[in-house]
């Protein structure tokens, strides 16, 4: 069940399996990402993502490992990254690593595209 | 946050909302402020979209390639297709249609396993084939067997026979398995096929004869009906799908028994033919493996639409008599006739 900081979402075909744990300071985010509706779908996370500067009770470790993803997911992302900067900025220690398939050029590319666009994150890129 | 109220632009959209109030107001400063916000937003918003333009691109150009390979792949299916399609077409040469159909799609049992069925079996072969051949150059030899051949196939087919094998100048075919009718269609649809060979047989004699073929193919039928083993004989390496039995063997000697140009079949076949071919009753054969002694019937010809019987007797009374003497062999006519005589001085006598 989820709470407003708290999640489990299952993957679906066209959704990716989300967790989010303040307690525990871990996010997952895993699988493929086309929704119908991005913003019916990403705006719970993006809600719970923006109550973790004040929520967090651990370190914030978030493992992200994407097979697909559409440009509307893309921006959705960006809001979650922002708020781990958020997080970051209220003093919690952030650890992102983005996972990839090892032949996989355009999830690594996406990953090296993230970093760039986050100095301020610890974003480990990673081939699977 | 309201969840349902989220939208991927909702900040650029607030923030533009308050753009007309602030330019009404006019105060400096606090346009100046608005618009740091706004070239942080807007620096903010160039960028993702530099980020997602690259994305799109990346992926538009996985999709090219993909559908690349997939045309490539397609071609080559293509390819493997109309090789398949041509093997296909070699293929049904050398097996049973039915068979042939069947096994491409992928519902024939290839698996070493016969049954007993009740089958109708037909054998055929020609008269003094190996002196014909010797009087014959291979070449035209090799035509007109292989136009024979042709032919009769085309009428087997045709009647939905199986056909089992041609074993030198011999044409071995069933009826009842794969596909049956019933056993007594099987065996009507089985004579209808001998009789349409040799009316096309004797037109091709006749073109033959004119072509210089002096002493065209003649030849010998035999038909029997009883139950056979059907089903893939053989090994796990090589499979014949075939059919053996007495009744097989019993076939294949009324063929050898038969007139030439005739037909000669056994007593289970001629009871679901009756009506449809005029007979003469031969000799009854034994044979090693089949207990009974065989009746054999000599098919004379087909049996003509709506024939009259021979004699017929209807009275007020009650009394119908319909008699083909056709059918009758000489010692049930005598039986027969004794008996209407002993019925005819019993009704003279008053009793």
């Amino acid at each position: 069940m989820s709470t407003a900081t708290d999640l489990q979402i299952a993957a679906t075909e066209r959704t990716p399996e989300i967790h989010l744990s303040a307690s525990t300071g871990l996010f997952r985010m895993k699988g493929e990402s086309y929704p119908e509706d991005v913003a019916a779908f990403y705006g719970q996370v993006v809600h719970a993502v923006e109550q973790l500067p004040t929520a967090l009770a651990k370190p914030l470790e978030a493992d992200i490992s994407m097979i697909y993803i559409n440009s509307s997911s893309i921006k959705a992302m960006f809001r979650i990254f922002e708020g781990f900067e958020a997080v970051r900025r209220a003093g919690q220690p952030v650890t992102v690593r983005w996972h990839y398939t090892d032949d996989d050029d355009i999830m690594q590319e996406l990953g090296e595209d993230f970093k760039d666009r986050f100095p301020e994150l610890s974003i480990e890129i990673k081939a699977n | 946050m309201d969840d349902s109220l989220f939208d991927l632009y909702d900040r650029e959209k607030l923030l533009l909302a308050e753009g007309p109030a602030i330019l009404e107001r006019g105060i400096e400063s606090e346009i100046r402020a608005f618009a740091e916000r706004l070239f942080e937003r807007f620096a903010r918003v160039v960028r993702e979209n530099e980020d997602l333009t690259r994305h799109s691109d990346r992926q538009e150009q996985r999709l090219v390639k993909l559908n690349q390979n997939l045309k490539t792949q397609t071609h080559e299916l293509d390819i493997r297709k109309t090789e398949l399609e041509n093997l296909s077409k070699q293929l049904a040469k050398y097996l049973p249609p039915q068979i042939h159909e069947a096994l491409f799609a992928g519902n024939h049992d290839t698996r070493i396993a016969t049954r007993r069925k009740k089958l109708t079996v037909f054998f055929s072969d020609i008269k003094g084939f190996t002196q014909t051949s010797e009087n014959l150059q291979p070449e035209a030899l090799t035509e007109y067997l292989n136009e024979y051949f042709s032919e009769m196939t085309q009428i087997a087919l045709a009647h939905g026979a199986t056909i089992d094998k041609y074993m030198g100048d011999a044409m071995m075919v069933f009826f009842g398995d794969p596909e049956t009718r019933g056993v007594r269609e099987d065996a009507r649809a089985c004579v209808e096929m001998a009789l349409s060979m040799l009316e096309r047989l004797a037109e091709l004699q006749q073109r033959w004869r004119n072509d210089g073929f002096e002493n065209p193919f003649e030849i010998r039928i035999g038909i029997n009906t009883g139950y056979c083993n059907v089903g893939n004989f053989g090994s796990d390496q090589r499979l014949s799908y075939t059919i053996i039995g007495g009744e097989v063997n019993l076939a294949q000697r009324l063929e050898s028994n038969a007139d030439v140009g005739g037909i000669l079949m056994s007593y289970e076949t001629w009871v679901h033919v009756q009506d449809l071919v005029d007979v003469e009753p031969r000799g009854a054969i034994s044979m090693k493996g089949i207990a009974r002694n065989v009746m054999t019937y000599g098919v004379t010809g087909r049996k003509k639409p709506h024939q009259q019987p021979s004699y017929a007797l209807r009275h007020p009374a009650g009394i119908s008599i319909e008699l083909d003497t056709a059918v009758l062999d000489a010692d049930t006519k005598v039986k027969l006739a004794d008996q209407l005589s002993e019925l005819a001085d019993r009704l003279r006598a008053g009793h």
